[in-house]
């Protein structure tokens, strides 16, 4: 959520950095920060920076890869060994079959899946649906646009969670087209579409197009899709992905919203998944279990860690 | 999150599938038999009688939805499922059964909050004892008053009143029960031994609770003596049980106002305080829930608590226990014990005819002795459990015969039961508004649990209050 | 599943490449490019415009009417203002409120400051900024649910990690999450290590941002690390550092998947009970869905306090 947030903002002095960033050019442009070089460049400086620095590696390590250790090994203990006191920092005997265990009886390439699709899906319809709203709303300009982005900026004052309720009536008896929507994939794909957020970073990023590029699409009698698909979409790269990082990671998260809507156990997400079976099954399994869910997102992040991050920070202030 | 009462029972359908008695299968074929020779008035139309108390006419042709068939990991159980409507179809070969299995719960609360909302329940459906009235307030079960008769349900007279009678609202009956269940004390007869206890007589009073839980915690290596919830609303859950047990009540007979200030009140809570502070008998760990204490008595590091009986299939089956481990007896004080189960409703605006072929069904597989749910020889060869206590709601000459196939196919040491059989315990229903009741009730059992200076004056009289404005808010 | 057909209609799209001589009306002609135009800007829009009418308008029209009606044996009825006074009767309300706010206050403390002084030191760095950057946004990758179940484990105070490292230190051991006086910054605690990577990358994008000659001047005037922090770092990022912290209170004030976890909701004597939570107690456990809307009437109201603010904010910095 709070992520959000930075990507909205286009701090002039966020531009003029990455401006004298890219002006720095190789030789590791490191850019003047609250400790003066001079000072830091003293023996006395030199120590403490060392000091600190290796105080800080070690304890984010311990405090952030340790509770992994601990997740990692806790699987393959018994499940005497897991509720010992004092725990053990590495397991007495080695026990991989509770992670087969875990596979089997947790189910979890289907939960892996569910989540998969229900992400992926939410993706797609808020790229088609969140770009086209906010093309629309930035440079076709249509009568009542302010009105309805004003609504549907509104929402954002609104949190989810107030509404879950209502929104939830809704999903079982849906208006106009009476359907219930409970355990059915839509219940988180179209909901997931009303996420006036993405629509204001789209559509932020989109006026800062000029507009002289699309006039002259225009006169070469390109139709508005054209324009969008030709022009504007690649050069928003940097927005697509971080609205896509967005979007994956919301409903990957979610636990309340797809818990309601999605109670059969065959349809459920990893998060919901896991927290329903966890009682009925012996600790050291259910620790195999929430570390083989771990590992997707792990994974993935660890491959574009690049590209995610940037995304996050960098793309995000462009926007 | 719902009262955990009601969620164990849900596993019950699955320990206690249906199997084939040659004992009893003489007597029951026999009143089967007498149950189709009563079904004169049949020729008189085709589609059905008219008349609700007629029993189903074999010809009609019709089709039910209906919930909690086993799912396919539960290989056994669906077999017998299927091969019960296998033997059902042979007297009503044109009645369709379209089972839909659930792969974990048969009934989740916030799943059937949903189907019920979007009224799509199947035709008949499978509910907790206390969800009546959720269910009448979604409008959404059929009184079927007038279909249950000695005829349609020949062992009616042997089930226990108050097991049918939960299904009753304004004198309208609404479902026929499934299975039932009362709260005992549950013990690790491992652990007793270890301790020098004698696991076939598991302790009677709460004194004696606390002393051997106090022997058992001294056995070191975490073990805990007691378990007791406070998370969950299942704390007050158990503080209700544990208070009946003790002859007190949670709400008085007028059903609009806390009865539970008193002394009775004070002791459930003070002993439980005395057990964790002063006795350390219950271990450090607490705001505990249901699975909780199951996954430690399953592992070795818990002594007792208060459990129903499917409480050891669900252990067995699925946290990898073993049978002999587990000895069962009666609530501490034995004055009154909490009862609960599950029942099938019928959905509303469902036809005569499959509310008459739903009656005969749920007939057929969960109320016949020696049937169904009741057929104990099958079972056991079906190598699915056999001789706990419960569900057992028969009464009379029905639960002779019942009592006698079970001894006979038990599978699991079922003199470890013996306290828990010998000693019945009057049931006694939830109270109304039990959720809201337990959520109350939950703060002052985690108060005590997780407080050393807990004032259990103060937490009784604040819950008091908060219980009679939920009462008063109906 | 056939879900409502919400994909944009294929817009009948104006060409503007039309050889249309008529020049004598071009009123009309003017008129007729209006109207293509808003069609075609209609047509994308509509996907949106529909989800967000069936699934975040429409709802929150539903949330009023709800929270003055009830349901009582099959029928559905106005009961006036008695859900709103059944949920202020609730004992249960006032307590919920008073753990949302200390759970909001605690949030900021840790939440907001942690991140923020987290970025300031690693801000330093010369080496392993890369390496920290991925281990602080680590544990944002990983399902809430194992995060959570993780934290579980450590808090346990029989057999858990944490009165291990305390006891090693020997200080005395805690009680966590089974103690009215701790439950809420256990809670915390683990919210803050779940959460705190994106507020940690923002912030050091913003740090980034500064000039250096700032800093420069602030140092030709004498002044220590503190008042540079002071006087030049947090005017510097203000901006963004106010947007987060409305951010975080809008975010925090609806906490529900944690303390849901960590204490089954409710927590010693109540104290984890947070707002939201007991909207979900209402509704999904006590089949109460009028009160459930009630108190998420009364939430909305606080929340579209703060969000006010936060759009004031967030205007003025566009400026």
């Amino acid at each position: 959520m709070a992520s959000n947030t930075l990507v909205s903002r286009r701090g002039s002095t966020s531009r003029k950095s990455a401006r004298r960033r890219s002006e720095g050019g190789a030789e590791r442009a490191r850019q003047r920060t609250l400790i003066s070089p001079a000072q830091l460049g003293r023996p006395r400086g030199k120590a403490v920076y060392w000091i600190v620095f290796g105080l800080v590696m070690v304890v984010f390590t311990a405090v952030f890869l340790g509770p992994l250790y601990w997740m990692v090994t806790g699987g393959l203990k018994t499940t005497q060994e897991v509720v010992q006191s004092p725990p053990t920092a590495f397991p007495s005997s080695i026990h991989t079959e509770n992670y087969s265990q875990a596979w089997t009886v947790m189910d979890l390439s289907k939960l892996l899946f569910n989540t998969l699709y229900y992400a992926f899906g939410a993706l797609a319809f808020q790229l088609i649906f969140d770009v086209a709203a906010a093309y629309s709303l930035s440079k076709l300009r249509p009568v009542f646009g302010k009105v309805i982005l004003g609504m549907m900026l509104a929402t954002l004052m609104i949190p989810a969670t107030v509404l879950v309720v209502p929104q939830y009536l809704t999903v079982l008896d849906v208006p106009l087209v009476q359907r219930n929507l409970v355990n059915s994939p839509w219940a988180i794909w179209l909901p997931s579409v009303t996420n006036a957020f993405n629509i204001f970073l789209l559509k932020r990023f989109f006026d800062s197009i000029p507009g002289e590029l699309l006039d002259a699409a225009a006169m070469d009698g390109a139709s508005p899709l054209r324009t969008l698909r030709s022009i504007i979409l690649p050069i928003s790269r940097p927005i697509l992905g971080v609205v896509s990082i967005f979007a994956v990671v919301g409903v990957w998260k979610d636990f309340l919203w797809p818990m309601l809507t999605l109670p059969d156990p065959g349809k459920q997400t990893l998060n919901v998944g896991i927290y329903s079976l966890a009682s009925g099954v012996p600790e050291n399994v259910l620790i195999a279990a929430l570390t083989i869910a771990s590992i997707p997102t792990l994974l993935i992040f660890l491959l574009f860690q690049r590209n995610i991050m940037s995304g996050l920070t960098a793309g995000g202030l462009k926007g | 999150m719902r009262s955990a009462g009601l969620r164990r029972t849900r596993r019950i359908s699955r320990a206690s599938a249906a199997a084939l008695v040659t004992a009893l299968a003489l007597t029951s074929l026999a009143s089967c038999g007498t149950s189709s020779s009563k079904d004169d008035d049949s020729s008189s139309s085709s589609k059905g009688s008219s008349d609700p108390s007629a029993p189903l006419d074999p010809k009609t042709k019709v089709t039910i939805s209906i919930d909690c068939m086993p799912p396919a990991a539960k290989a056994a159980e669906l077999r017998e499922w299927k091969e019960d409507i296998k033997t059902f179809n042979e007297k009503y070969p044109n009645v369709t059964i379209n089972g839909k299995s659930t792969p974990g719960q048969c009934n989740e609360p916030p799943r059937f909050t949903a189907m019920l909302k979007g009224k799509s329940q199947p035709d008949v459906f499978y509910a907790y004892f206390s969800d009546l009235q959720q269910v009448l307030d979604n409008d959404g079960a059929e009184d079927i008053s007038a279909y249950v008769t000695d005829k349609t349900v020949p062992a009616l007279k042997d089930i226990q009143p108050q097991v049918v009678d939960v299904a009753r609202k304004d004198g309208k009956l609404y479902g026929l029960p499934t299975s039932n269940y009362t709260m005992g004390l549950m013990i690790n007869r491992k652990l007793f031994k270890q301790a020098g206890l004698d696991p076939n007589t598991p302790p009677a009073t709460w004194d004696e609770v606390r002393a051997a839980a106090k022997k058992i915690a001294g056995l070191g290596k975490g073990i805990s003596g007691y378990g007791e919830y406070s998370a969950g609303n299942n704390g007050g859950w158990h503080f209700a049980a544990t208070q009946f047990g003790l002859g007190g009540d949670v709400v008085d007979a007028t059903g609009k106002k806390a009865a539970f200030n008193n002394e009775t009140g004070k002791q459930v809570l003070q002993q439980l305080h005395d057990m964790r502070w002063e006795d350390d008998s219950m271990g450090k760990t607490q705001l505990l829930k249901w699975g909780d204490l199951q996954k430690q008595i399953a592992s070795d590091k818990l002594g007792m608590f208060l459990a129903a009986p499917d409480d050891i299939a669900y252990m067995v089956q699925q946290l990898g226990a073993s049978y002999e481990t587990f000895g069962l007896g009666p609530i501490p004080g034995a004055k009154g014990t909490l009862f609960g189960g599950n029942n099938y409703l019928i959905k509303k605006g469902s036809s005569p005819d499959q509310i008459k072929a739903a009656i005969a069904w749920l007939n057929f597989k969960n109320l016949t002795p020696g049937k169904g749910q009741f057929d104990w020889a099958r079972t056991k060869a079906d190598k699915l459990p056999v001789g706990l206590p419960q569900p057992n709601f028969f009464l009379g000459e029905s639960k002779t015969k019942d009592d006698a196939a079970r001894a006979a196919n038990a599978t699991m040491p079922v003199e470890n039961f013996k306290a828990f059989m010998d000693n019945p315990v009057p049931g006694k229903a939830e109270p109304p508004k039990a959720q809201e009741i337990y959520k109350i009730l939950d703060n002052a059992m985690s108060g005590v649990l997780t407080n050393r200076n807990a004032d259990v004056d103060k937490l009784l009289s604040t819950a008091e209050q908060q219980v009679n404005q939920v009462l008063a808010n109906q | 599943m056939s879900a409502p057909t919400l994909s944009p209609r294929k817009a009948t799209r104006p060409r503007p490449g039309h050889p249309g001589p008529a020049r004598r009306d071009s009123a009309r002609e003017e008129f007729l490019r209006a109207l293509r135009r808003n069609i075609s800007a209609h047509g994308f829009l509509i996907g949106a415009v529909l989800c967000f009418s069936l699934f975040s308008w429409y709802p929150m029209v539903r949330e009023f009417i709800l929270a003055f009606q009830k349901n009582e044996d099959g029928t559905t009825t106005w009961a006036g203002w008695s859900n709103l006074t059944y949920v202020f009767n609730d004992p249960a309300f006032w307590q919920a409120w008073r753990n949302t706010l200390l759970f909001t206050v605690l949030a900021l403390l840790l939440g907001f400051v942690v991140p923020f002084a987290v970025a300031v030191v690693l801000n330093e760095f010369r080496h392993g900024q890369g390496y920290l950057r991925l281990l602080v946004y680590l544990p944002v990758m990983l399902p809430p649910v194992a995060s959570v179940l993780l934290f579980k484990y450590f808090y346990d105070p029989g057999y858990g990690l944490f009165n291990r490292i305390l006891g090693i230190f020997h200080l005395p051991e805690q009680q966590w999450l089974q103690d009215t006086s701790t439950s809420m910054l256990s809670v915390v605690i683990a919210a803050t290590w779940m959460n705190m990577g994106g507020a940690t990358l923002i912030y050091l994008a913003a740090l980034q941002g500064i000039p250096g000659e700032l800093y420069e001047a602030a140092e030709l005037d004498g002044a220590g690390l503190l008042r540079k922090i002071w006087h030049v770092t947090i005017p510097q990022t203000r901006l963004i550092l106010s947007l987060l912290l409305l951010m975080q209170i809008i975010a925090t004030m609806q906490v529900f998947t944690e303390p849901f976890l960590l204490t089954n909701g409710a927590g010693p004597e109540g104290s984890t009970t947070t707002v939201v939570y007991l909207i979900y107690q209402y509704a999904f456990n006590f089949n109460n869905y009028g009160s459930a809307a009630a108190l998420g009437l009364v939430l909305l109201v606080v929340l579209a306090g703060f969000s006010a603010v936060y759009v004031r904010l967030s205007r003025s910095s566009e400026d």
